[in-house]
């Protein structure tokens, strides 16, 4: 009897020894633990940042494996816009519409400011935080205000920090945001091409494909850039709720992001957040490709101009003088 | 050297090699210089090539954009939301079309003017309330500000009296400013003065002169900014 057991377990054993074994099937088995590995990591991880119920950790699994926006087809765009309007429910149990609304044709969007109007008064810099759900922990602006000497252009000698009475005589106030250029440098620096130039003329950032090595902030010769070392905290009755994918939406930490001409706004046809809250009507917003419009009309009968024009990055945000 | 159809050199130098290969006819039918001449025609059409690419972004944008004189219908525009503070249509033209302009009668407190400015005797004890005395005027040159009637209409409150007498609705002041202001009037009516309301589509709808400015004292006052900045990163 023991004989004969011995003699099974013998031939079980030249069986899996002589059984035909090649490359592709050991790569196979190899690659089905790797990825059975990596997801029991992943996993892990995320249940060690906060405890989570399985319907969120469900979502954050499929939000990880999504496309690259430009990739997605339309049904893509509206199921991860679900999740992650169904995220921000589970998250901070707000209410939040996330839009991808595409871009209209025939529109190349422009923007002008006026030198001579603006007079420093930053309610711009106010509306742009709180229409963008901008970190208040760190104290994020998109816009920057600058009071400069009369006679210079170059916001590099003007104060970016002022805060007493404006305006101060004899001094002129300049914004600097991104100004969307047509010849980006920092779309040529993303390493990941999670950066481009929408057909509108607006650059975007698609925030889940950054990887935040910030070679785009490197690369702005306007210091358009902005980087997000937090979490976005905003106070929750501040949040604004019509979001855009591209847009306003809740940022991961370590991503870039930058002004993108408000696009959950302009792209339904409202002047950005900038330009509504401006007192003085110094900002100017409008379609290049409308001779009718006010940008149009800026840039036939002003003397206008750009910022480091000869570097040959063709923003679209020109400066203007009464 | 320059070759007459690209001006440029290294193209020109190229284009003389196959014109010198053309114009060999008792050259022997050499495989070797039937691939080279092709190479050089090939390696001619790319220098041609870039040299217009290069040509073409030698154009600023600006000049692209003001070649575009195609019109374009902006309320094509998808999902504008019409303007809902009151508007009026503005007795004016831009760009050749209509616009509307921000209403004002119904933001003054005291509209109609014509309900107190009757000939009706009024108590002394009234006279506080019922007189002007919270507007300060500060709107012309030091020293020889503007008084009442150089703006409102003498005889009919309910209106503003142009410089020739015209009687002007308070919703179509920019008719009045724009007489001494000609110039901010010329810009606010092509869009570099003033804004749109709301909407950089759809129906073209402006803020008023009134609706930013205080007609009695037309100059922003000096205030603290809404907030301020750090340095960045």
């Amino acid at each position: 009897m023991s004989s004969q057991k011995k003699d099974e377990a013998k031939t079980i054993i030249e069986d899996v020894l002589e059984k035909p074994s090649s490359r592709r099937m050991f790569l196979k088995g190899a690659s089905i633990a790797a990825a059975a590995g990596s997801a029991a990591l992943a996993a892990s991880y995320m249940s060690a940042a906060d405890p989570a119920s399985a319907g969120e950790l469900k979502l954050r699994w499929q939000e990880y494996f999504k496309k690259n926006y430009r990739l997605m087809s339309q049904e893509e765009k509206d199921e991860t816009v679900t999740r992650l309007e169904r995220l921000a429910k589970f998250q901070d149990n707000m209410d939040v519409q996330i839009g991808t609304e595409p871009p209209t044709e025939k529109v190349l969007f422009g923007y002008a400011f006026n030198i001579t109007r603006c007079e420093g008064f930053m309610e711009c810099v106010t509306a742009c935080v709180k229409e963008n759900n901008l970190d208040r922990k760190t104290n994020t602006q998109y816009i920057r205000i600058f009071e400069m000497e009369p006679g210079q252009l170059d916001p590099s000698t003007g104060d970016g920090q002022y805060y007493h009475k404006v305006p101060v005589d004899d001094k002129f106030y300049m914004g600097v945001q991104c100004f969307h250029c047509e010849n980006a440098p920092c779309i040529k620096a993303c390493p990941t091409k999670a950066t481009w130039k929408e057909p509108d003329g607006i650059v975007v950032v698609d925030y889940n494909w950054c990887i935040g090595c910030r070679y785009c902030q490197a690369a702005c010769p306007y210091y358009g850039r902005r980087f997000n070392w937090g979490k976005g905290e905003v106070p929750k009755e501040e949040i604004t709720t019509k979001q855009h994918y591209l847009g306003n939406r809740k940022r991961p930490m370590g991503k870039m992001e930058k002004c993108t001409f408000c696009i959950q706004r302009t792209r339904k046809g409202k002047l950005p957040a900038c330009v509504e809250a401006c007192p003085t009507g110094a900002r100017v917003f409008g379609n290049l490709l409308d001779p009718d419009s006010e940008i149009r009309y800026v840039l036939k009968h002003k003397k206008v101009f750009r910022m480091k024009e000869e570097i040959g990055t063709q923003p679209k945000f020109w400066y203007f003088i009464d | 050297m320059s070759c007459p159809c690209c001006a440029n050199d290294s193209a020109a130098r190229v284009c003389a090699q196959t014109i010198t290969f053309d114009q060999q006819p008792h050259m022997k039918t050499n495989s070797k210089f039937f691939i080279l001449s092709i190479i050089s025609v090939l390696l001619m059409f790319v220098l041609l090539r870039d040299g217009t690419v290069a040509v073409a972004s030698e154009k600023s944008l600006l000049e692209e954009i003001k070649g575009i004189n195609e019109p374009f219908d902006s309320r094509s525009v998808k999902q504008v939301r019409p303007v809902t503070q009151k508007t009026v249509l503005a007795k004016e033209e831009y760009q050749g079309g209509t616009f509307r302009v921000l209403a004002r009668k119904h933001a003054i407190e005291r509209y109609k003017c014509s309900s107190c400015h009757l000939d009706k005797p009024v108590l002394v004890t009234q006279g506080l309330e019922l007189t002007h005395g919270n507007v300060i005027i500060n709107h012309g040159r030091k020293g020889d500000e503007l008084g009442c009637i150089d703006c409102h209409h003498p005889d009919d409150r309910n209106y503003l009296e142009g410089k020739k007498g015209r009687k002007v609705d308070f919703d179509h002041s920019y008719q009045l400013c724009g007489q001494c202001h000609f110039r901010q009037k010329r810009d606010w009516l092509g869009g570099a003065h003033g804004k749109r309301v709301s909407n950089w589509a759809g129906d073209r709808v402006v803020y008023n002169c009134a609706s930013c400015h205080d007609p009695h004292s037309p100059r922003f006052e000096k205030r603290f900014p809404a907030t301020y900045s750090v340095p960045l990163n």
